[in-house]
């Protein structure tokens, strides 16, 4: 998906060495107990993800202090997995299911009535944050074919007219 | 420390009280599947109304039996009476599933399935006579559905560790020729004798040696690893201990791919459970064997499927493949000798080390022993997760357990076990005087494929080749590490060329280029770019008039490549003011007392079609 040219430009080297102390204080703590002789980089992402719901650019030079890498093979793992977000989630997360058995029953027909309703692309968000599309791979509900998940909820088996008044409702703030 | 029989024993003990219940027993499917269809709805609402009127049940959530298609499922089995399994049943049923079986003690046989194993109710079919259980051999499925998946009392009951147990008694190499006596088989996709890998790593020199096990069940449209995790997790740790013992590993890997969230956390129970009962950790049932293990959570990337991604992933860097030899048991995680099998791989083993070789190899077909199991899902009646005895016609399963295409369609293609796998048109699926392409290795090889793991998405004439082969190399070339030229820019290539296509922009000389990108795409250094193109190539050979069509005739005869296709306005009825309304672009402009379609701003998503299908054509955008 192009994630390394989208994110180039949060990480510069200058930047890295600032931050606010508060958060480099959480972050430090969540990662304490991880070494880097036994698979825990993986951990890490996910403490910190779990924690603030992304891996913010402050948690690089830490993370790469203690695997005892580089700030650049840190961000290079970062931006090699798409479940590990570099961006603050938006208020309601839309998670489109790009896998086969969505896509033989009209996936991409939503997805291009989704994506015209909020007003955004896939993995981008309103400018305001308050609404984000995520395209997510099959994880096997495929008896629910096509399906989005809102705030992990599924949803599904979807119409294109139902999938354009569930993103017109989250569209207004309102919870589906 | 406890002996295997006295953990048996007081696992039975445990295990009495749920299949021979004094009060009613309700079981309440709770994999991924089921939880998205509502049984979380499900299971609340039962709590409640058993609640509300004062009726005493045991609830106990178990995994996934396979019918994926009828969730929500539960079962009930009142004292003495029959297993009997309810499907669909959202929350709004519970009120009268609770009022009729279990508070007046009829059977509500509207709502059931069917009775599963022993026992007959009137009204409802055993479970076993659907045309959905036809052919099946549950082995590995076998305690899926039956027992509580975080509870390791359930699974030593029902046989289990038993495997360890015995292996335990052998020498390490007894052990070896016992799983390759079994022509087990990895079950990832490469289909090598697990037997003989596991002698590799034996073979290895070190004082430190890893059995990884490949969790990361990236191919869309499989999902049989997932039912397995989320619905019998202690098959997998065994047969991991078991080939720990047998190769000298001293340490296990499980890698889960991020997308199952509920597998990782059942698989870290399963692990915890072990480690109390003295399964995992120091001098394993008084052995003296030592092996622990811990589960890695993925974090999103479809090559750390590849055995040396998935190395390079659980080492602290990004899940790049890396160039073999060294293979794994060479050099595999942190540079020390490595085992990697498949999770339906290692679940086979205490099935093999507990009924023996010859048990294990009674079914299947000459050179491809046991069963195997499939994920079913597209354009098929039931959707779900099955196994079947190996060299079982793809037929069987497409027809009569999936039950076929929609009402009205016809067969097209299926696509096996990945996107790297190929696509198999249905003229080798259904062949008359035949049964057809059979699912094991060999059949798919000569066609210069995969069987793959498990994944049969099926795919009926309203579905466009083109537009699948742009799915599939699309997907191939986000998910390329990047390394190889071959393949991120071969895949970027191939994607460019098909969405030109697919736009009707297609040039001749498109089919000799494809040809060349993908001949050149073989050079890749992993499997992930050597196997690419393939979907691609299984098109153009399989699908060459409708490829064609696109090409020359600038033509989508599925109606399905947007560039290909418009929507117009063909006749003016009184749906087309809420096909109006609906249109997220406003594209449907009504001037001169009649409606129609701005296409300069229509995203032909369908919307209006679906509200006003009498009004709305697609149309060809380039007439003949």
């Amino acid at each position: 998906m192009g994630l390394g040219a989208r994110h180039a430009s949060r990480y510069s080297p200058v930047e890295l060495l600032e931050g606010d102390p508060h958060l480099i204080a959480r972050i430090k703590d969540l990662i304490a107990d991880l070494t880097s002789d036994h698979a825990d980089l993986l951990v890490a992402f996910h403490r910190v993800q779990a924690e603030m719901g992304y891996v913010p650019r402050e948690a690089v030079p830490f993370l790469a202090a203690r695997f005892k890498t580089t700030p650049a093979m840190i961000f290079g793992a970062i931006s090699f997995y798409s479940e590990v977000h570099t961006e603050p989630p938006p208020g309601t997360v839309v998670e489109w299911c790009s896998g086969p058995a969505c896509l033989l029953k009209g996936s991409m027909n939503i997805r291009r009535a989704i994506e015209a309703v909020i007003g955004c692309g896939m993995n981008e968000s309103t400018p305001d944050n308050a609404v984000g599309l995520r395209l997510v791979q099959c994880d096997g509900t495929c008896h629910l074919a096509p399906l989005v998940r809102v705030e992990h909820r599924y949803v599904g088996p979807l119409t294109v007219s139902d999938a354009i008044k569930l993103a017109r409702d989250l569209k207004e703030g309102k919870k589906a | 420390m406890a002996t295997y029989q006295e953990l048996r024993a007081a696992a039975e003990e445990a295990w009495r009280a749920v299949v021979q219940p004094q009060r009613p027993l309700i079981r309440v499917a709770s994999g991924t599947c089921s939880r998205a269809a509502g049984g979380e709805g499900t299971l609340a609402a039962l709590r409640g109304e058993l609640a509300a009127r004062g009726v005493e049940a045991d609830v106990m959530e178990v995994g996934c039996p396979g019918l994926c298609f009828a969730d929500p499922l539960l079962e009930v089995q009142k004292p003495g009476g029959p297993r009997m399994l309810y499907g669909h049943l959202t929350a709004d049923k519970l009120p009268r599933l609770v009022e009729e079986v279990l508070a007046k003690g009829g059977n509500a046989p509207d709502l059931a399935l069917g009775v599963v194993a022993e026992g007959t109710v009137e009204g409802i079919p055993a479970l076993d006579s659907l045309e959905w259980m036809q052919g099946q051999e549950r082995r590995l499925l076998a305690n899926c559905g039956v027992i509580d998946p975080e509870s390791i009392d359930h699974y030593v009951a029902r046989g289990g560790y038993e495997g360890l147990a015995k292996a335990l008694q052998m020498s390490d190499e007894e052990v070896i020729k016992e799983v390759l006596d079994s022509g087990l088989w990895g079950r990832g996709g490469a289909a090598f004798p697990t037997g003989r890998k596991w002698d590799f790593l034996r073979q290895a020199r070190g004082p430190t040696k890893y059995m990884v096990c490949n969790a990361d069940e990236g191919d869309p449209g499989s999902f049989v690893n997932r039912n397995l995790m989320e619905g019998d997790p202690h098959g997998i740790v065994e047969g991991m201990i078991i080939g720990g013992y047998a190769t000298g590993a001293s340490y296990g890997y499980i890698y889960i791919r991020d997308e199952y969230p509920l597998a990782v956390e059942r698989m870290q129970k399963a692990l915890e459970q072990a480690r109390e009962k003295g399964l995992l950790g120091e001098d394993i049932l008084a052995s003296g064997f030592s092996y622990d293990m811990e589960v890695v959570r993925g974090a999103g990337s479809y090559v750390c499927g590849e055995e040396t991604g998935l190395i390079a992933s659980i080492e602290d860097i990004r899940g790049m493949p890396k160039i073999r030899p060294p293979y794994p048991a060479q050099a595999g995680v942190f540079g020390k000798p490595t085992n990697v099998n498949n999770v339906e791989s290692y679940a086979n083993v205490p099935l093999v080390l507990r009924h023996g070789a010859g048990w294990y190899a009674s079914v299947g077909t000459e050179n491809d022993k046991g069963t195997k199991m499939f994920s079913l899902s597209g354009h098929v009646q039931r959707v779900g997760v099955l196994e079947v005895p190996l060299g079982t016609p793809m037929r069987d399963l497409v027809l009569g357990n999936g039950g076929g295409v929609p009402e009205g369609r016809h067969l097209k293609a299926v696509q096996p076990g990945g996107p790297l796998s190929g696509v198999i048109p249905a003229s080798d699926v259904i062949v008359s005087g035949d049964v057809g392409i059979r699912l094991e290795p060999q059949p798919f090889k000569d066609r210069g494929m995969f069987m793959g793991s498990g994944g049969l998405v099926v795919m009926d004439d309203s579905s466009c080749v083109i537009d699948l082969a742009i799915y599939f190399e699309w997907f191939a070339e986000d998910e390329s590490c990047g390394r190889c030229t071959t393949c991120f820019a071969g895949t970027r290539r191939l994607l460019e060329i098909l969405r030109r296509i697919s736009n009707g922009e297609g040039r001749p000389e498109d089919v000799e280029i494809m040809n060349l990108l993908a001949d050149t795409m073989r050079y890749a250094n992993c499997v992930h770019g050597q196997a690419a193109p393939t979907v691609v190539m299984a098109t153009l050979s399989f699908f060459r008039d409708e490829l064609m069509e696109h090409i020359e005739e600038k033509r989508c005869r599925a109606k399905v490549c947007r560039g290909l296709v418009r929507y117009e306005v063909a006749s003016q009825t009184d749906a087309l003011p809420a096909a109006t309304d609906i249109c997220p672009t406003a594209a449907i402009v009504r001037d001169n007392g009649g409606y129609r379609v701005e296409q300069s701003l229509c995203i032909r998503c369908n919307a209006c079609k679906e509200l006003a299908p009498e009004a709305i054509e697609v149309v060809d955008a380039f007439p003949a």
